[in-house]
């Protein structure tokens, strides 16, 4: 008793001050403890791209006259949907009832043990619903765990090259023949010249260099080559990677300078397309439309052939990037949700404003026959350019799910920039005489990544 | 201390321990039990023992992202700290007119921020259309200097370019307190017995500010060993090629926050805290033996 009325003399003699303080403390304590979080009906819905919440508005104000089959969309970074996402998922939070997510983010939502995964695992009910069948079958790969689909597909992201045809055509040369990488390289060998007579090479023939992992992983998957087996494990080093490294590597120590590294989304890069320093590109779809927004002086310059293959009869495509739309499992109002999802992902018209808008095919196969895919783009001199990645869209490669793929691309890409110093260094420039060093880099790159994913109690690989 | 008092102290420093527990020594006891133990985020974990710290000692990217730690410090301590002085002591000069407006030259890169410092770093060492390569085959009437590839092949010297850019100025400014607080007369006194400027600088200068440049070192030493966003934002989230500009802390990040294994990280939190430590306990003795030699 007496100690207490010792405080409470002490607490007086504190200054006027110290309580406004205090009184703050609490106020504002008070009010965030009992502040109601407005409640709305509504299902929340996170994208990351503004094209996407333009195509969807529309959509959902015409849907339903029910409020709460219309989801409220929120724009965000792909940066803040990660982080957003997995500290729900983590801390087993609420987060959105539907969220976009880019392909290079979702590894980490598929890290852990398959029951900690933070999405729905829609397999069953999209199997019950016939929507497994709907959708491009290789689309699904990305968003499936062991089997079970996580994910519905936005878009299948086959891709083409594409070429500066007012060059190539004014040189009397046809590319539309070509059919292997080595004919594509041969043909459009007069072209590689100094123009301004300095003693350095002004065009070349493809922008790709080995420090490009997205490239490497595209080039690596369209001929065959794989970095998981089926079961998710590393298979970095096989042969047939080994091969198809060496070959393109090669292609970057050629002396005559085939290949040259053009950034891709940079002023400087749309300033070397403009000029034509590169004819060719690594052209998934998406890409059309950067280059419509961010380079339209190369409108009704350009024309897509699909990719030259490795070898004569080789596959003529391979697949970049990707988007899915997850259900968190934290979700309450997954029947609204759902509903609303298969509309916005299965509706005629959204896969006719995503072409038109973002010049991206639908992952939905009955709707490859809509009339806006055959219409004329002007960019790419009127080709027919939506048919003709949609023939190319059943073959692109199957790909991983494993979280361990995007460390899996940078140990390639590291094996790549050995391999291209090596090279150099020992002036070897034959795919065939780089195949044993890419081999040897390639079961570093395999260790490595071994390493990594035997440390994850959860889905290791045994060393 | 009557009894009062001791109520009053301890009522006094309440909300400060409150806090210090908080946010202190809970998150510090709980990164000691997180580093015992495999996680995928705080929800999902396995015990796995000492594992964490043995695979770290194993673990070529955690030696990787060490050696280019140390690398960076000593880039810092042998390059960054000596420039910072030289400039001090030209700015400390009387005969310079316009210092004032040197010093706000030299600082403000300061005032920019770390992350926009980084990015206009990225763009200026860009490949081919860079300020920096551009500005070197002109001069040079060289255009193959266009090609240098420093984000991708020279990232280490990327990164202590940039730096310098940033911290010259900052480190200045201490170099600069320091010198503005030598003794004039020992300076005066130092030249009636004949000192040149070379001899004024390594017989009065030097040990004047010595003990503000052990202060400098040992700031530097620990940023360096803390450094993270420069490499973070120039190499877009990576280590680059070969790893090239992985650091301690991007490592713990990649663990802890992108793939979300927070027994790694702490381990490998625990291991910097012991550097770090390691350090200061090299100051606090290198400070103490000058007070002795006093």
């Amino acid at each position: 008793m007496h100690s207490i009325s010792v405080a409470l003399i002490s607490l007086r003699s504190l200054s006027a001050g110290i309580w406004v303080i205090v009184v703050l403390f609490l106020l504002s304590g008070i009010a965030v403890l009992y502040s109601v979080q407005p409640k709305t009906e509504s299902i929340e819905m996170w994208v990351f791209s503004p094209e996407h919440q333009a195509m969807y508005l529309p959509m959902i104000e015409s849907q339903s006259d029910d409020e709460k089959m219309k989801p409220r969309l929120s724009l965000m970074s792909i940066a803040a949907i990660k982080s957003r996402m997995m500290s729900g998922f983590f801390g087993g939070l609420p987060t959105a009832d539907l969220i976009e997510v880019e392909r290079a983010t979702v590894g980490q939502a598929f890290m852990g043990p398959i029951e900690a995964i933070g999405f729905r695992d829609l397999t069953d009910r999209m199997d019950s619903e016939g929507l497994l069948e709907l959708f491009n079958p290789p689309s699904l790969s990305p968003w499936s765990v062991q089997g079970r689909v996580f994910g519905l597909p936005h878009d299948v992201h086959p891709v083409m090259l594409a070429y500066r045809a007012d060059l190539v055509e004014a040189a009397g040369i046809d590319l539309e023949r070509v059919e292997t990488w080595e004919e594509f390289f041969d043909a459009l060998s007069p072209m590689m010249t100094d123009l301004d007579g300095n003693g350095i090479n002004d065009r070349h023939a493809m922008s790709f260099w080995f420090t490009q992992p997205d490239n490497i992983e595209l080039l690596l998957l369209q001929g065959g080559g794989h970095l998981f087996d089926a079961q998710s494990k590393p298979t970095l080093n096989l042969d047939l990677n080994a091969k198809l490294l060496a070959t393109i590597v090669s292609w970057c120590v050629d002396p005559a300078e085939p290949v040259i590294d053009i950034d891709e989304f940079s002023a400087a890069g749309h300033q070397a397309r403009i000029d034509g320093t590169a004819i060719a590109y690594l052209c998934p779809d998406w890409m059309c439309s950067i280059w419509k927004m961010h380079v339209p002086l190369i409108a009704g310059k350009m024309k897509l052939i699909p990719l030259p293959a490795f070898e004569k009869g080789g596959r003529r495509t391979s697949v970049r990037g990707g988007t899915m739309l997850g259900f968190p499992r934290t979700s309450e109002n997954f029947e609204t949700s759902w509903e609303s999802a298969k509309l916005l992902y299965t509706s005629p018209e959204i896969a006719r404003e995503l072409y038109r808008a973002v010049d991206i095919i639908t992952p939905v196969r009955s709707l490859w026959d809509d009339p806006v895919y055959d219409e004329p783009d002007p960019f790419f001199m009127n080709q027919r350019k939506g048919q003709m990645y949609i023939d190319l869209a059943p073959n692109i490669p199957i790909r991983t799910s494993s979280p361990y793929n995007t460390s899996a691309v940078l140990e390639i890409r590291d094996a790549a920039v050995n391999l291209a110093q090596w090279a150099k260094s020992n002036e070897v420039h034959q795919s065939k005489d780089l195949e044993e060093k890419a081999k040897e880099l390639l079961d570093i790159a395999q260790q490595n990544i071994v390493r990594k994913m035997s440390r994850n109690a959860f889905t290791g690989v045994e060393n | 201390m009557s009894k009062q008092r001791v109520v009053f102290a301890w009522a006094a420093l309440a909300p400060f321990l409150l806090l210090f527990t908080i946010f202190m020594v809970y998150p510090l006891i709980q990164s000691a039990f997180l580093s015992a133990n495999q996680t995928y985020g705080p929800g999902t974990r396995t015990f796995v023992g000492f594992d964490n710290f043995t695979n770290l000692a194993e673990d070529p990217l955690f030696w990787k992202s060490i050696g280019n730690t140390i690398l960076y410090a000593m880039g810092s301590l042998f390059i960054q700290l000596p420039l910072a002085f030289g400039l001090a002591l030209a700015l400390n000069s009387k005969k310079l007119r316009g210092r004032s407006f040197y010093r706000l030259i030299f600082f403000s890169p300061q005032l920019m921020g770390l992350v926009f410092v980084s990015i206009l770093g990225a763009l200026a060492f860009e490949k081919r259309a860079g300020l920096v390569n551009r500005g070197l085959a002109w001069i040079t009437s060289n255009p193959a200097l266009l090609e240098i590839d420093w984000l991708q092949s020279n990232i280490m010297a990327t990164l202590i370019l940039i730096s310098l850019w940033l911290y010259v100025g900052f480190n200045m400014i201490y170099f600069l307190a320091a010198l503005q607080n030598v003794d004039q007369s020992l300076i005066e006194a130092a030249e009636i017995d004949g000192a040149g400027a070379w001899g004024k600088l390594i017989h009065v200068i030097f040990p004047a500010v010595r003990p503000v440049a052990t202060f400098v070192v040992l700031l530097s030493m620990i940023g360096s060993l803390q450094l993270f966003e420069l490499p973070f934002v120039l190499l877009d989230g990576s280590g680059g090629p070969n790893n090239k500009g992985l650091t301690i802390v991007m490592y713990l990040y990649q663990n802890g926050f992108e793939i979300g294994d927070l027994g790694y990280a702490s381990a490998i939190g625990w291991a910097l805290a012991f550097m770090l430590i390691g350090l200061a306990l090299i100051q606090i003795r290198m400070v103490r033996r000058e007070e002795l030699a006093k």
